[in-house]
């Protein structure tokens, strides 16, 4: 057991942060805004000019094929250096390993590349009006067309929707609960798209209403049926890692420690709490890393980090309000973000429940 | 970057875990002061960290971290983590420590009492910066009332002593981030018990391990203990940098806070029968207490980290 970088780590790590410290924009308007969106997406075509934007990924896709040490290096660098939220995040994060898992060659080749330069940007399409924690009970549908599928109904929440070019999600196929339901990739094009604005004001979220739009069968993911395993396989291996990862909080906590530097004891040992709670967080996927890089599955052990990082984050955003008053300024948006944070990906009861059953074997 | 334990590690605490399970059953706890110490000295435990020129293995601290957490598990009795880790950095000379025949108790600053200073052969006292070993028949012993009965706790006086002239704290480190290992064992034993009693106790027609309300508390516990167990892990690698010091405060803090919430919930999940001397719950949760203060309270340690990391306010 070591915490030892090698010098290929410590050397790609140097390059990272000289890179970012000559390139990283100043903060850039919210991704929630048309300017926004558009900055944030020049941004994501400069990071993968330089093979920064999916480190990860193998080097045919835009990546350099890094180990996920690495992945967890570049984070490192690039939260401490005060970079742009990811706009491609869904797509990179979420769609990306589940399309280098079941995606097609042909599918890989041609969606990877472009989500990784930025030129697509992806919406994800999960929860419907009668369907958040309990996803399985989506009813929005597909029927088979001539070339493809038309899809109908009723998606909700949909972060990225406002401004994205495509979405992915879950569509029923056949009545059965969870075998039932087909993992779709789809243009927003022909989507009826109702943004919806966010604690922020700004319209983060968009509802989705499918009339007949047409998606052709290349943009199937897997087997018709196979949509649930698809996207819960996805959720328990790397995304686990790759949802939040710790770098973000380090940044964070760093900057809040800071912040109370003058501040009454109490708040102080708070602020101490958070820094040592981020590099547990960061401790803890290092080891993580190291079991999947060994072939392992983490399995439902994702739901730990997923209710650690959300109430970290919750906790150190709160307290920088408590420390700044109403100087919080550039804080109020983290700290409306964190608030997110034990909603979505799966609500924080349900990781609680998720825990309880299937880590810990209590009953149902 | 190879953050986990290694086949070695993790099969001697597999082979200490055998050793306890048969020699350290709970119904031990009651009967032996130090159940299992004889096969664990016949293992060679004691001397897994000494050099090898006093008989030992010449182990890392972090080599036996796993065989620590398993002592913990066990509710293991006796001064354990002061013969076997804080001795061999400051007594290596002392004939036949190796063989587990000299059994070492330490009394830590900031502590008045000297924990199972009754089984001590040499008591470490640590005062003004500096420490000093009495032997057993120059020790007197006042018992004091202390809330883990299979940890006794002693005033101590003595009217001989020798110094000891090797500096004390990296010891005293040591003996605390192995106290903490031995919290997250402590803690993961709460949590297992809880969680079996849970499917097996039946109220309103379903095992109470099925409501929400018992199955969040007992997440929460599972959490904090997954993230407690690597920063003491840290710990034992940074000991020789400069960060040991606040290193082994965020491990101890942590593992002490996460086993006196397993603790917590495994009282409230027994319910009254958990709340009672008969059940051997009490053991556990009497040693998340008591070693949650041993080596400094978790509130000295999160002192510590506050000025470590925040800074003293100008």
């Amino acid at each position: 057991m070591d915490l030892d970088f090698t010098a290929a780590q410590l050397a790609f790590r140097a390059e990272v942060r000289d890179w970012l410290s000559r390139h990283a924009p100043p903060p850039l308007p919210s991704l929630d805004t048309p300017e926004g969106f558009e900055a944030h997406r020049a941004w994501e075509a400069e990071l993968a000019g330089a093979r920064l934007s999916v480190v990860s990924w193998p080097e045919e896709y835009g990546g350099r094929g890094a180990s996920l040490i690495d992945w967890l290096i570049f984070e490192e660098e690039y939260w401490a250096a005060g970079c742009p939220a990811r706009v491609t995040q869904n797509g990179i994060f979420l769609l990306g390993p589940s399309l280098m898992r079941h995606g097609t060659p042909e599918q890989r080749a041609r969606w990877l590349p472009r989500m990784a330069r930025g030129d697509d940007v992806w919406a994800q399409a999960w929860s419907e009006p009668e369907a958040g924690s309990d996803l399985a009970a989506i009813t929005s549908r597909a029927e088979p067309c001539p070339g493809g599928w038309r899809l109908y109904g009723h998606k909700t929440w949909s972060s990225r929707a406002a401004y994205a070019t495509h979405g992915f999600g879950l569509f029923r196929t056949s009545g059965a609960r969870h075998k039932g339901l087909t993992y779709f990739m789809f243009p927003m094009t022909d989507v009826a798209v109702r943004p919806i604005a966010q604690l922020d004001g700004l319209p983060g979220f968009a509802e989705l209403r499918f009339d007949g739009v047409f998606t052709p069968e290349s943009m199937v993911l897997g087997e018709a049926g196979e949509g649930w395993r698809i996207a819960m396989a996805t959720t328990s291996s790397e995304r686990g890692l790759t949802l939040r990862s710790p770098g973000r909080f380090l940044a964070t906590a760093a900057r809040l420690a800071e912040l109370a530097r003058d501040a009454d004891p109490a708040l102080a040992d708070r602020a101490a709490r958070c820094l040592v709670e981020a590099e547990a967080y960061r401790l803890h996927t290092f080891g993580t890393a190291r079991r999947l890089m060994a072939g392992e599955e983490i399995g439902a052990a994702v739901s730990m980090g997923k209710i650690f990082w959300s109430e970290l984050d919750l906790r150190m955003h709160a307290l920088a309000l408590e420390l700044l008053g109403d100087q919080a300024g550039g804080w109020l948006d983290g700290f409306l973000f964190s608030l997110a944070g034990p909603i979505y990906a799966g609500t924080n009861e349900i990781q609680r429940n998720i825990v309880a059953e299937r880590v810990l074997g209590l009953p149902r | 970057m190879n953050f986990g334990f290694d086949d070695d590690q993790l099969a001697l605490a597999a082979t200490v875990r055998d050793v306890l399970r048969t020699h350290c059953p709970p119904a031990a706890l009651r009967t032996a002061r130090r159940p299992s110490w004889d096969q664990l000295a016949g293992l060679g435990f004691f001397g897994l960290l000494l050099p090898e020129e006093a008989d030992g293995l010449g182990l890392a601290l972090v080599d036996v971290l796993p065989a620590l957490e398993e002592t913990g598990r066990a509710c293991l009795p006796g001064p354990v983590v002061e013969t076997a880790v804080v001795a061999p950095s400051l007594l290596a000379g002392v004939p036949k420590l190796a063989s587990g025949a000299v059994c070492v108790g330490v009394l830590p600053p900031g502590q008045a009492y000297a924990a199972d200073a009754d089984l001590a052969d040499l008591l470490i006292v640590v005062r003004d910066g500096a420490a000093r070993v009495v032997h057993r028949p120059d020790l007197l012993l006042e018992p004091r009332r202390g809330v883990d009965p299979a940890r006794p706790l002693f005033e101590v006086r003595y009217a001989r002593s020798e110094p000891l002239p090797a500096p004390v704290g990296p010891a005293l480190l040591r003996g605390t981030v192995a106290t903490a290992a031995q919290l997250v064992g402590v803690a993961r034993e709460l949590l297992s018990t809880a969680v079996a009693y849970a499917r097996v106790r039946t109220q309103f027609g379903a095992p109470i391990g099925s409501f929400q309300a018992v199955k969040h508390q007992l997440a929460d516990v599972a959490v904090a203990v997954e993230f407690a167990a690597p920063l003491v892990y840290r710990a034992a690698l940074t000991l020789e940098t400069d960060a040991a010091e606040r290193d082994a405060s965020a491990a101890k803090a942590a593992a002490g806070e996460a086993a006196t919430l397993a603790a917590r919930v495994a009282l409230q999940v027994h319910g009254a029968i958990g709340y009672t001397e008969e059940l051997d719950l009490r053991f556990w949760l009497a040693r998340a207490w008591s070693l949650s203060m041993a080596y400094s309270t978790t509130a000295a340690h999160r002192e510590r980290l506050r000025v470590a990391i925040v800074g003293r306010r100008p």
